[in-house]
């Protein structure tokens, strides 16, 4: 039908049409085609009808005077005979004659003036045995124009069946259809006039219904334009709160006269189901309110616009508050997967990149434009891609992930990575590969360091366990020696060698104790100490052979001190060798600067040991107080002195670190007037007044830059 | 386009079916007059029936007599119908009624005036000779019991002239002691023809209260009303029926032939019978002026006693 139509040049035409012509074009079609068809019809069934009734009249007509007529014809009463034929032509205009005649056919009465028509005597028979006959005559002069056609009505006058004669009526047929053309100049007139009622009351309709629906063409070109805000049912006469009576005015629907109650979700009403439209409109077709208000179904239509539009609304709302979601996961995961310094990439099954984080792009000095959308073996080396893509293959098939550590060279230097590949599933296949590698070459140097460490550990328990054994036979030929010298005589060849002996000796318990010191496993006599008198007795020791190198002391000590809680003997030690080392530093010609000072909060004090020595070089700095390290010659040292100083101070609950070159703040007065002999360093030793009620912080400013050990 | 079809095919159905299909008519010349004669009687036997009903009662009853008797006596006999007992009476007297079927006050009136002469008489359908009238009152009226209930009450007639009508029922009236005073009121029925029709009427539809009327009159009447509402509250004495008379001066020949002719005719004659049956009589007797004096002695006490 559609094509029918739209192969139908009319049809095109009505289709380009508004709609409200169409309707228009539509109803007065219909209304006219109908119209005309039921005009004529109705015109065709009327004229039927009426002429059959004037037949009907022109026979009860003659009826009537064929009952009552009998009387006079009987008596010969020839002034009623005349009286009732002429009743009869009287009684209508359109009855021409009447007259009565015998059964032998000799006329009784008749209506004619001036004689009657010979023809019209015999022109209208009843048949023998009729009730009446009807004979259309013409009595025109017989020109067409003056053409007059007469009904004759053939009537019996009979009595006890017995025919007495015959009555006869002429009804004009002219006469007749001018009021069958009246009848039908009335007829078309009606439905005329109906017809242009319809078409007003269709085009009212008509515009009625367009009306309505342009409001729905304009909140839908509205709705593509984004303004969901549209309003396109009409404002209620009726409101679901007025017909209740109801006052629970924080119902949504309450005062809302744009909305039906069931359009909006959360009504209060007890007959109302929970829930958004769908839920409850099934529940709201049986309500009350429902009947009295729903409107037609371009109402409803527009209802349901409206309550789309509300809806779309709520849920692009919604899709926006999602959207900011999601960008702000999205912008954490990148902001995550930016900062962290691990490797991140993501694979699908072809082994394809999809993602990289900055971390990955920088380690192998690519953009991510240069890894997405390509495979390993599309960026990296054969000889790398080929071993990852074995395992990324192995992962897809197996689904097992890989955990693992590996060494990788990088701008020319060595880097551990731990590298960890996971499958990620989608449903039960691996679609992707998540792979992260985390550099963790410092952790492996502090593994080494831990190790080297407890190696040192037990080395030193070692040592000192065979330092305490040997300690004793050591005594025991020391004494059997000096008692071998007081008896050899002097200058003898024997007390020369026992004089080597002992020094030799006295060298190995010198390194005995060392040892000793180092395992700390000398016993610790803990007791008050002048921390300014002991370091003035031990400069007392060396300050004279320092001189001999040209070596000059200079000291800083801060009277306010007051005493600590410490090892006398030990704590010396500590300071003999920090002069020994900063004698050692400088050779010859130098100065070495010692200073004491209480920290500010008055708990722990700091001596610092500095010289304008040759300095220590970068790379061992941190090597320093690790034990037997040493810079000196073979023989000249064991490397112990820095480590056991700094077992003391830990001993004392304090902190020991060395600083090179060292800064001038720990240089005094004089530095500025000597040539310094090197970049010299500074050895700062924190100690606490006491080991109870320690603050750790005291000096900060002093630690700021150097770790303390 | 199917649809566009079938209205188009309706349009055209219709339009064909609206337009008229002329009937044919027959040409008449209107111009061609003549002047209509005046009714010619023929020369014939007038032969009038009373009027006491309509004149087509009249002629519905004596039109096969009047066909028997042309044919058995070779006569032209024709039917007239005038309007009123005063009128048949007076056509009598002129002559315009040759054969009178009269009642027998009447011929006792033509007789006296107009010289006429009864030759014949004729027996009842059940078989009597004479006839009677009936004093009537509706039914349900339960204030008439007996004669003398009939004080003060309206009381209608078929006819000043009426035999079995007034003359009889009223004769009893006053031989039951009432007089013309005693009566609201009394009346005749109007209008020419079917007179005794009218006074059951009247009294049918409560108008009046009491009716006279010729006994047989109910049975003419049981189609047109229910006669059960009709209650006979008394009859007349009998006298004689109705007769056939001759105007004065006709041929007595032509008397004789006709007399003979109706003697001659026998209820139990197939071609005979309905003739009688249609006139409500079984035989026609010979009779005499003398057979009447009972009527015309009952009309003087009538005349002289308290005749309204």
């Amino acid at each position: 039908m559609p094509e029918v139509l739209g192969n139908t040049g009319i049809m095109r035409f009505v289709t380009k049409l508004p709609f409200r012509t169409q309707i228009n074009l539509g109803i007065t079609a219909v209304v006219l085609i109908f119209a005309i068809l039921s005009a004529l019809f109705v015109s065709r069934i009327a004229t039927n009808a009426m002429l059959g009734e004037i037949k009907r009249r022109g026979l009860s007509l003659g009826l009537s005077l064929a009952g009552r007529i009998a009387d006079p014809m009987l008596a010969l009463d020839f002034l009623r005979l005349k009286n009732m034929v002429d009743e009869v032509i009287e009684s209508s205009d359109d009855i021409v004659y009447a007259f009565v005649q015998e059964k032998n056919g000799q006329i009784l009465s008749h209506t004619f003036r001036a004689g009657f028509p010979v023809q019209l005597k015999d022109a209208n028979q009843v048949p023998l045995g009729a009730q009446q006959h009807i004979q259309l005559l013409d009595i025109g002069d017989g020109d067409i124009e003056n053409q007059e056609r007469v009904y004759d009505f053939a009537i019996p006058v009979t009595i006890s069946q017995e025919r007495l004669g015959t009555v006869r009526v002429g009804l004009s047929q002219i006469k007749a259809q001018a009021a069958v053309h009246r009848l039908l100049f009335i007829i078309f007139s009606v439905s005329l006039g109906a017809g242009l009622v319809a078409v007003v009351l269709g085009s009212v309709y008509a515009r009625t219904v367009t009306r309505r629906l342009d409001i729905l063409r304009k909140s839908a070109e509205e709705m593509i334009k984004g303004n969901l805000e549209v309003q396109t049912g009409p404002v209620l006469l009726q409101n679901c709160w007025e017909i209740k009576d109801c006052s629970e005015d924080h119902c949504p629907a309450y005062g809302d006269k744009h909305h039906r109650c069931w359009t909006l979700p959360g009504t209060l009403c007890a007959d109302c189901a929970p829930g958004d439209y769908q839920e409850k409109i099934e529940g709201c077709r049986n309500c009350g309110i429902f009947r009295e208000i729903a409107g037609d179904e371009i109402q409803s239509l527009a209802e349901a616009f409206d309550v789309m539009a509300l809806s779309l609304n709520r849920n692009i709302a919604e899709l926006k508050e999602t959207e900011r979601s999601l960008t702000l996961q999205q912008r954490l995961l990148k902001t995550v997967l930016d900062a962290t310094p691990d490797l991140v990439s993501l694979q699908d099954d072809r082994l394809v990149y999809h993602a990289v984080n900055p971390a990955f792009c920088q380690f192998f000095s690519l953009q991510d434009t240069d890894i997405l959308g390509k495979a390993a073996r599309d960026i990296f080396p054969p000889s790398e891609a080929d071993g990852h893509e074995t395992e990324d293959l192995q992962i897809i098939r197996s689904g097992v992930p890989i955990s693992r550590e590996i060494l990788v060279s990088q701008d020319h230097r060595q880097r551990w990575l731990h590298l960890v590949k996971v499958p990620v599933y989608d449903e039960e296949r691996v679609v992707w590969i998540l792979c992260t590698a985390r550099d963790i070459t410092d952790i492996k140097q502090y593994q080494e360091k831990l190790v080297h460490s407890a190696r040192m550990t037990q080395l030193g328990q070692l040592a000192g366990g065979v330092a305490h054994e040997i300690n004793t036979p050591l005594g025991i030929i020391l004494g059997y020696t000096q008692m071998l010298l007081e008896d050899l005589i002097q200058d003898s060849e024997s007390h020369e060698y026992l004089q080597i002996i002992e020094k030799q000796t006295q060298i190995c318990r010198r390194i005995v104790a060392d040892l000793l010191g180092f395992s700390r496993q000398m016993e610790s006599r803990m007791e008050e100490v002048d921390l300014n008198r002991s370091i003035t007795d031990v400069l007392q020791l060396v300050r004279h052979p320092f001189k001999q190198n040209w070596i000059d002391i200079e000291e800083s000590l801060d009277s306010k001190i007051p005493p600590i809680i410490g090892d006398p003997e030990k704590l010396k030690q500590v300071w003999i060798n920090l002069l020994n080392n900063a004698s050692d530093a400088i050779g010859q010609d130098g100065t070495i600067w010692v200073q004491t000072k209480l920290c500010p909060q008055g708990r722990r004090v700091l001596v610092s040991v500095a010289d304008n020595g040759s300095g220590i070089a970068p790379e061992d700095m941190k090597k320093l107080f690790e034990p037997f390290f040493t810079t000196k010659a073979p023989g000249a040292g064991t490397g112990l002195g820095l480590s056991v100083s700094m077992g003391i101070v830990q001993g004392h609950q304090g902190k020991i670190a060395a600083l090179s070159p060292a800064p001038a703040q720990f240089f005094g007065q004089a530095a500025t007037t000597r040539n310094p002999h090197g970049p010299g360093a500074v050895f700062l030793v924190e100690l606490p007044l006491s080991s109870e009620g320690q603050d750790d912080d005291s000096c900060d400013e002093i630690w700021q830059d150097h770790t303390p050990v | 386009m199917t649809c566009v079809r079938i209205l188009i095919s309706l349009l055209v159905c219709l339009v064909v079916a609206t337009c008229g299909d002329s009937e044919s008519a027959k040409r008449i010349d209107l111009s061609q007059r003549e002047e209509v004669t005046v009714y010619r009687p023929e020369n014939a036997i007038t032969y009038a029936y009373l009027p006491q009903y309509a004149h087509t009662v009249s002629y519905e009853r004596h039109h096969l007599v009047i066909d028997y008797l042309s044919q058995a006596t070779g006569l032209t006999i024709r039917q007239v119908f005038p309007d009123t007992f005063d009128e048949h009476m007076h056509m009598v007297g002129r002559g315009l009624i040759d054969l009178t079927f009269s009642n027998p006050f009447i011929y006792t009136k033509i007789a006296d005036r107009y010289g006429a002469r009864a030759f014949a008489r004729i027996v009842e359908s059940q078989g009597q000779r004479d006839f009677r009238g009936q004093i009537i009152c509706r039914a349900d009226n339960t204030s008439i019991r007996a004669i003398a209930d009939l004080k003060g009450k309206r009381l209608i007639a078929v006819d000043p002239t009426s035999a079995g009508g007034y003359l009889y029922p009223w004769g009893w009236i006053l031989e039951n002691g009432l007089r013309k005073e005693d009566f609201a009121e009394i009346t005749f029925a109007p209008g020419p023809g079917g007179k005794q029709e009218k006074v059951v009427m009247a009294v049918y539809s409560g108008k009046y209260d009491v009716g006279l009327i010729r006994e047989g009159t109910l049975d003419i009447l049981t189609e047109k009303v229910d006669v059960k509402q009709i209650r006979v509250l008394a009859h007349s004495r009998w006298y004689p029926g109705w007769l056939y008379a001759a105007r004065r001066g006709l041929d007595p020949a032509i008397v004789e032939r006709i007399k003979q002719a109706l003697f001659a005719l026998d209820i139990n004659n197939a071609e005979h019978r309905p003739i009688l049956e249609k006139a409500g009589f079984i035989a026609v007797i010979p009779a005499g002026d003398d057979d009447f004096s009972s009527v015309r002695r009952l009309a003087q006490i009538v005349e002289s006693g308290g005749n309204p």
